[in-house]
């Protein structure tokens, strides 16, 4: 996947899918489910894609933008190698999450919806990951670290930081 | 048959149709800024809530559908409020001039760009009709006035502003050498206006309210009308015959003049009152203010307009003699330049600041100092020596400048023991002036012993009697503040004669103050036309008229450098329409978003600083041409109409029908024009369109001699063709199909034609 | 003996799955179970051992660590071990008691992805039941339980049926609203991933009371597991003749389509909910049509949340007659709707959490009885219910019993069942700002009111908890508050000014707090604190020094350290990393 990330003309790995489902999306509401499908295997949505996706569907390109561009989930610029997803429920805000916030986006040098310049991280706000009582809590590819402060957060982000670092030597 | 109430009122509906559409056919207006007959009802505005009784919740007219027995509210006050909150917080995300900043510093009003821009289309009868709206001395005071407009021209982030009072006389010149428009007078109303002031403000009002149709007499203690147009300024800058020629035409539309006859002494306030409907007062502020230092009452110093009135009716001869002018404004410098034409030795103005606080206007001074005027800057006179009553020297406190003051003008300073005794025979101080009361008794004052009148209504405390100009309120200003007065004034006197007196009420705009040169750094530089003048020698010499006039060509080379500030949808904005009808104020200052203009499209323009998001261009295209070039982008409070995939406009789907532009409700998409585009109310002709055999109907929007656009009927359709191809002269009879989307848009939704 | 782990979202973001590898890893088999609510005691494993006489007996161990599960193998292995420190502590078990589960009654209990555990714990006898009666015999019954919308609404359930069962039409659709937005609840993610087949069950009956043959699941993207757990039980259900056609040879046909959101709060809104399930943007439409005449595809269609759904079966094996007594039977009186309510326990609370208790409860009890009450002996300030859409109720009205009319007296609602505890040190113009934040990026644009008055009131809010607040914004924040309510067209924009409505009635002096004294009482919003070193505890350690990002903070080694308060950003470094708590927040002085 993450070899594919930035060849967005190639329309292979969405092919498959739109084979079974372009024709009917249209009219069976299948356009959301595309397009999830497509940033799954792209990472992202390009506007060749987009247009892509506008000629195999008959879905004027318009529309798909404007659909896409209404929920949040959709990305429109390729994604870090590590997405951060920074908890924004009531609890994790009661909790102290708007510090935590600030001491990711200051350690990383981004706000939130930027990807640092190495391409490593991603900082994305959502509304509520569900884990309230382990708040605040912040879920780095999947994995969620809660209870956290400023401090244990940069430490976190560090240790990924240099375990990428030891990688790539 | 079933019936529902509206407002207390029993009205008919038919079934099946919307509160909105029974509402309207029934004549009660109900404001919508989302809704068109063509597309769905989509509700997002909620401009057009009203009060449904039994419905808990206040109800959307455009798309709640009618039913019998309903009762409807639409103007309660639940409904008012929430309605004017909506046309508050799209007040507040609108960004834009809906007014240029010329005119809105115009005390005036008069419509700077709208006049420049005609004039820049060749259009000079709508260009000067188009300023007889706001003001009837336009020769006159295009050349006198010190030009608020262009201080506050955009062209000055450029490179300089548009001469705007120039070309506005240069309007005015061309009417008057060829056939002097009149305005319409209408039928006689049977009342009587007397106005006691033949100045610039009262012969204003005059031509206002007889433009009404009212009997005006115009009441004026001089031998001639004109006040200070004729008494205070030169001949070198207003020749006294174009203000003749300005007033002969006011005399003509049927104002009554009568000069020699003071207030007070020839008549009374009380016996006018009795005489007339209405009584104006305009009389001015005629009395120089005095220094209150030593020596004022030697012979030998006069004041700045009393100096300037002597030489209307003196000869007088300066030959030889020293003069020395005190004061800073345009009054010292008419008073200066005046002396240095009279062939004086010397000529000094005397100020306490320096040139930058100088409130006089900079082409005065400069031209001033071109014809030998010797400025004494940072300097203030103490006293007036005399020997045996007659001015021989005047003692000059030398100053510098401190801290600013509540102005804003750093403010002068005495420096301890400096002072300059300067050999001089005449003192002239033009610093300023002054009512005189006469014959005011039973009126009451301001504090500043100014005539007290209603900021308004112009009301002063005696009933019928109304007050403008320099003798009110604040004191002596410029003539075009005074001119604005009397417009409103005959507004509101007009209201008053009619039964129910209504006071003025400024309109709530839309500005932009937020520009700066960077935002002009693109445009390409092009230096103001100067107009040509006579030498500073040839103008020591005499009174003939300084400047000499724009030829046509120039003319039209300086008005086209306009920048085009105030919105072109000034005349059909619904927003700003509702807003000033229902008095909305802008109570929710905020953030607005920000856009780029987008004028990449041949036909049309997209500003979405002035989007209000009512979806209707976005529907159009969708819904009844089939195209969906422009869709909804992002949502909340960034939701923004884009083209397709945000790409530019020309390379979408788009087929320039310009659909989107006829239905948006604001400025934010408009129509390319073929000549420099300029906000004018439009003549609208119905006709129809032969490029097709469809021959939809079409309202052709003219102003003079300008086809400005041809709009789709009422509820209709137009295609690229029967919109814009007159831009390029295609006229003739076709016997083409129309286009499939005509076709089947039209009978799907009922017919478009005609 | 079974070992099963608790893999809710809340047990896995526990780090549930390092556990069961531990376990896996040691040759033992686990199974797995859904939340059972306490979250604050995951990873939570439990040990099922059978006695001689086959009686199986259960040992719960909490907050386990490696450590724990080291210890607890050890324990199963017969070796000397220290499990016991991890078992269940007896205050904690008392949690459940008060509790009365109907929506949760199979979470933290049964493995979610296998469909016989359902079954033997009654699940489709309910279904079994209602097929015998007639659809109008289905709806009297739900109506006989009082059941109303738990997505917060609080519309009767057999009302909406009713009026899908009454449209014409062949198709129609059951659709389950499993878009759960409120970001401060999250039990219908638990019970979808605790109990799925009792979201299906409920669809069933009401799709067989409505006359529908489609159903629909609208789930959140954000709830992955949700929807892996959910297309599993899916598929049992087809194969078990579930889902299908002819039902159980009733002759009754019904399957179900699961369909993600994509991130928008607003598809919420049962409206808003059909555009998405079309593929368009979320926008909500005019009603009328309701959806009960033209829903999904212009077709009949009713739409109730998870937790309604999964409270459908319980009716169904028990009596609508016992759901609507399930008050009265729990020794409470006088409330004004039927049955339990799941609530989300969460903020400053002692044991936060998931709780489902009898309608009629008092505020008061669920947060001091169940949750254990204020975390940190802190004061309880103010409980928000309901989200982005709710208010708060201050401690003063604590004895405010849970139903739909009390709450709504109070200005807060009922809600989804988010319920976020707050204490002293919460400063509650920030939480109408937090909300309002909210609502604001989720409004879908189309309404003035909504897209332009929420960004409005934001920014007035902003301006309050930033210092630059003027006395004026109180009343224009009220009013506007009521412009956004009164001319909005969906719930959205309706009920999203209620968090600064509330707040501004009952914590008003917090905003003049900040506008007049230029002070925040809870010591929360930056521009109006500093942080000072209390050097009597300081140990001139250095560390807070180190990491400064302003370099505000100077002092000799081993000497009391001083913060230049000028200099200080806010930022809590400080506090962070002091190691002898001598850090103290303080106000920070203004110059007016």
């Amino acid at each position: 996947m993450k070899e594919q990330r930035h060849q967005s003309l190639d329309f292979s790995l969405i092919e498959p899918y739109l084979a079974r489902k372009a024709e009917t999306a249209k009219n069976e509401g299948g356009l959301i489910a595309i397009l999830q499908k497509a940033q799954e295997a792209y990472g992202y949505l390009s506007t060749e894609l987009m247009e892509y996706i506008a000629e195999r569907t008959s879905i004027k390109p318009a529309k798909i933008l404007g659909v896409a561009t209404f929920y949040s989930q959709f990305k429109f610029n390729p994604v870090g190698r590590h997405l951060i997803m920074l908890c924004q429920g009531t609890a994790c805000h009661v909790n102290g999450s708007s510090e935590i916030e600030d001491a990711v986006s200051s350690y990383l040098g981004i706000s939130e919806g930027e990807t640092t310049e190495d391409g490593l991280f991603t900082l994305n706000s959502v509304a509520c990951l569900g884990c309230c009582s382990l708040s605040p809590v912040m879920m780095i590819d999947g994995d969620a670290y809660g209870n956290l402060t400023p401090r244990t957060a940069r430490k976190i982000l560090d240790t990924i930081r240099t375990s990428e670092g030891e990688v790539e030597e | 048959m079933d019936t529902i109430t509206v407002n207390g009122k029993q009205i008919d509906f038919l079934s099946g149709e919307t509160v909105l559409a029974a509402v309207q056919r029934a004549g009660v207006f109900i404001p919508t800024l989302c809704h068109d007959e063509r597309v769905t009802p989509y509700a997002s505005c909620g401009v057009c809530v009203v009060e449904l009784e039994g419905s808990p919740r206040l109800v959307r007219a455009c798309s709640t559908m009618v039913a019998a027995g309903q009762s409807i509210l639409t103007d309660s006050p639940r409904a008012l409020a929430t309605r004017k909150a909506a046309l508050a917080l799209l007040l507040s995300d609108h960004r834009g001039d809906c007014r240029p900043p010329c005119v809105e510093a115009c005390p005036g009003k008069t419509d700077c760009q709208g006049y420049v821009g005609l004039l820049a289309n060749g259009e000079y009868m709508e260009a000067l009709t188009l300023i007889k709206e706001r003001l009837p001395l336009p020769a006159s005071i295009g050349r006198v006035c010190p030009r608020p407009c262009e201080t506050a021209c955009r062209r000055k982030l450029v490179e300089e502003p548009i001469s705007i009072a120039q070309l506005k006389y240069h309007i005015a010149d061309h009417d008057l050498r060829s056939g002097a428009y009149l305005p319409e007078v209408a039928t006689d109303s049977g009342k009587k206006v007397a106005i006691i002031g033949g100045g610039p403000g009262g012969l204003t009002a005059a031509f206002f309210l007889r433009k009404q149709g009212h009997q005006v007499d115009v009441l004026d203690m001089m031998p001639e009308m004109g006040g200070m147009l004729r008494y205070g300024i030169p001949e070198y800058r207003l020749p006294k015959k174009v203000l003749a020629e300005e007033i002969a035409l006011i005399a003509k539309m049927g104002v009554h003049m009568r000069n020699n006859v003071r207030l007070g002494t020839d008549m009374t306030l009380d016996g006018l009152a009795q005489t007339y409907d209405a009584v104006v007062i305009a009389i001015g502020a005629w009395k120089s203010i005095g220094m209150r230092i030593p020596g004022e009452n030697l012979q030998g110093v006069d004041g700045g307009i009393d100096f300037l009135r002597r030489v209307h009716f003196e000869k007088v001869d300066l030959t030889g003699k020293r003069v020395a002018i005190v004061g800073g404004g345009n009054t010292a410098m008419d008073a200066c330049r005046t002396a240095v034409r009279l062939n004086a030795a010397h000529v000094y103005t005397v100020y306490r600041r320096t040139k930058a606080e100088m409130p006089a206007d900079a082409i005065e001074i400069e031209e001033a100092e071109e014809e030998g005027v010797i400025f004494k800057y940072l300097a203030n006179p103490l006293e007036i020596l005399g020997e045996n009553g007659i001015v021989k020297r005047i003692s000059l406190q030398k100053m510098r400048l401190g801290e600013p003051d509540a102005s804003g003008r750093r403010s002068p300073v005495p420096i301890e023991g400096d002072i300059e005794i300067m050999d001089v025979d005449l003192v002239i101080m033009a610093i300023g002036q002054q009512n005189d009361n006469t014959g005011l008794d039973g009126l009451s004052l301001t504090k500043r012993g100014t005539i007290a009148a209603d900021e308004t209504s112009f009301r002063t405390s005696i009933e019928k009697i109304f007050a403008i100009g320099d003798a009110t309120n604040r004191g002596a200003d410029i003539a075009i503040t005074a001119i604005g007065e009397a417009r409103m004034a005959a507004g509101v006197i007009g209201s008053f004669l009619e039964g129910e007196m209504l006071p003025y009420r400024a309109p709530v705009l839309v500005k932009r103050e937020d520009l700066t040169e960077s935002d002009f750094a693109d445009r390409e530089k092009a230096a103001r036309v100067k107009m040509r003048h006579r030498s500073a020698k040839e103008r020591r010499s005499g009174f003939s008229e300084v400047n000499l006039g724009y030829s046509a060509e120039e003319a039209k080379r300086e008005a086209s450098r306009c920048l085009e500030c105030g919105c072109l949808d000034y005349f059909e904005c619904k927003l700003l329409d509702y807003v000033n009808r229902y008095g909305v104020k802008p109570v929710y200052p905020g953030e607005a978003r920000k856009y780029a203009v987008s004028d990449e499209h041949p036909y049309i323009t997209r500003n979405m600083e002035k989007c209000v998001l009512c979806g209707l261009c976005v529907r159009i295209c969708e819904e009844v041409v089939g195209v969906a070039a422009l869709g909804l982008v992002n949502r909340g409070f960034s939701t923004v109409v884009a083209p397709e995939m945000r790409r530019p406009l020309k390379e979408t789907s788009c087929i320039s029908c310009g659909m989107c532009v006829s239905l948006c409700p604001t400025g934010a998409l408009l129509e390319k024009t073929a000549q420099k585009p300029v906000p004018v109310r439009e003549e609208l002709t119905k006709t129809a369109c032969n490029l097709c055999e469809a021959r939809c109907g079409i309202i052709m929007a003219t102003r003079g001699d300008l086809h400005l656009r041809n709009l789709p009927v009422e509820g209709g359709l137009l295609c690229e063709k029967g919109r814009f191809a007159f831009l390029n002269g295609e006229t003739s009879d076709k016997q083409e199909a129309p286009p499939e989307w005509i076709v089947r848009a039209s009978s799907g939704k009922g017919s478009s034609r005609t | 003996m079974r070992i099963v782990i608790g893999k809710g979202s809340c047990g896995v973001a526990a780090g549930a799955g390092k556990i069961e590898g531990i376990f896996k890893a040691e040759g033992f088999e686990t199974g797995i179970t859904g939340c059972i609510g306490m979250c604050y005691l995951e990873p939570i494993v439990e040990v099922y051992d059978s006695d001689v006489s086959g009686n199986e007996a259960k040992k719960t161990y909490v907050n386990v660590n490696e450590k724990a599960a080291r210890e607890i193998i050890n324990s199963l292995l017969g070796k000397k071990n220290q499990a016991g420190k991890y078992g269940l502590p007896e205050e904690d078990a008392a949690i459940l008691a008060g509790q009365k589960r109907i929506a949760l009654r199979n979470c933290g209990i049964i493995n979610p992805e296998k469909i016989e555990e359902y079954t033997a714990r009654g699940g489709y006898a309910g279904l079994k039941r209602s097929l015998a009666l007639a659809p109008e015999a289905v709806i009297e019954e739900v109506k006989t339980s009082g059941l109303a919308g738990r997505g917060g609404a609080g519309f009767p359930t057999w009302f909406k049926w009713n009026a899908a069962k009454n449209s014409s039409g062949e198709e129609k659709y059951t659709i389950c609203n499993a878009d759960e937005g409120d970001p401060g609840a999250f039990m219908d993610r638990a019970i979808i991933e605790g109990d799925p087949h009792s979201v299906i069950e409920g669809m069933l009956i009401g799709a067989y009371a409505m006359g529908s043959s489609h159903g629909v699941v609208y789930v959140r993207a954000e709830y992955p597991l949700a929807i892996v757990r959910l297309n599993i039980a899916l598929e049992q259900a087809r194969d078990a003749g579930y889902l299908g056609k002819n039902i159980a040879g009733s002759g009754f046909d019904f399957d179900i389509r699961v369909k993600a959101g994509a991130g928008a709060f607003v598809c919420g809104e049962e409206t808003a909910l059909i555009a998405s399930l079309e593929g368009e943007r979320g926008m909500p439409r005019l009603k009328p049509p309701f959806p009960a005449q033209k829903g999904f595809w212009q077709k009949p269609s009713n739409i109730n949340n998870v937790e309604t759904y999964a409270s459908v079966p319980w009716i169904f094996s028990h009596s609508g007659r016992e759901f609507a007594d399930i008050a009265k039977n729990s020794g409470i009186t006088g409330a004004q709707a039927t049955g339990t309510k799941v609530f989300a326990l969460t903020g400053k609370i002692r044991k936060g959490g998931l709780v489902e208790v009898p309608i009629g409860m008092t505020v008061r009890k669920v947060i001091f009885d169940i949750g254990g009450g204020i975390k940190n002996g802190k004061a309880f300030k103010a409980v928000q219910l309901g989200g982005p859409s709710g208010g708060c109720v201050p401690a003063e009205l604590a004895d405010t019993v849970i139903d739909y009319q009390s709450l709504a007296k109070t200005g807060a609602i009922m809600g989804s069942g988010g319920m976020v505890v707050m204490d002293e040190d919460t400063c509650m113009v920030d939480v109408a700002r937090f909300f309002l934040d909210f609502t604001c990026k989720e409004s879908c644009g189309k309404c003035t009111h909504c897209r332009i008055g929420t960004k409005r009131m934001l920014e007035i809010l902003n301006r309050i908890v930033g210092g630059y607040g003027e006395e004026e914004d109180i009343e224009i924040l009220e009013q506007l508050a009521n412009q956004v309510k009164e001319g909005s067209l969906c719930g959205l924009g309706q009920t999203a000014p209620n968090p600064v409505l509330t707040t501004l009635r009952y914590f008003k002096h917090e905003y003049r707090d900040h506008i007049v004294n230029r002070k925040c009482t809870a010591k929360q919003c930056k521009n109006f604190i500093c942080y000072e070193i209390d050097a009597k505890k300081c140990k001139g350690c250095g560390l807070c020094k180190k990491d400064c990002p302003t370099a505000a903070i100077s002092g000799e080694m081993k000497e009391p350290h001083t913060i230049k308060t000028a200099d200080c950003i806010a930022c809590r470094r400080c506090k962070d990393s002091c190691k002898f708590n001598a850090v103290k927040v303080g106000d920070r002085k203004w110059i007016q």
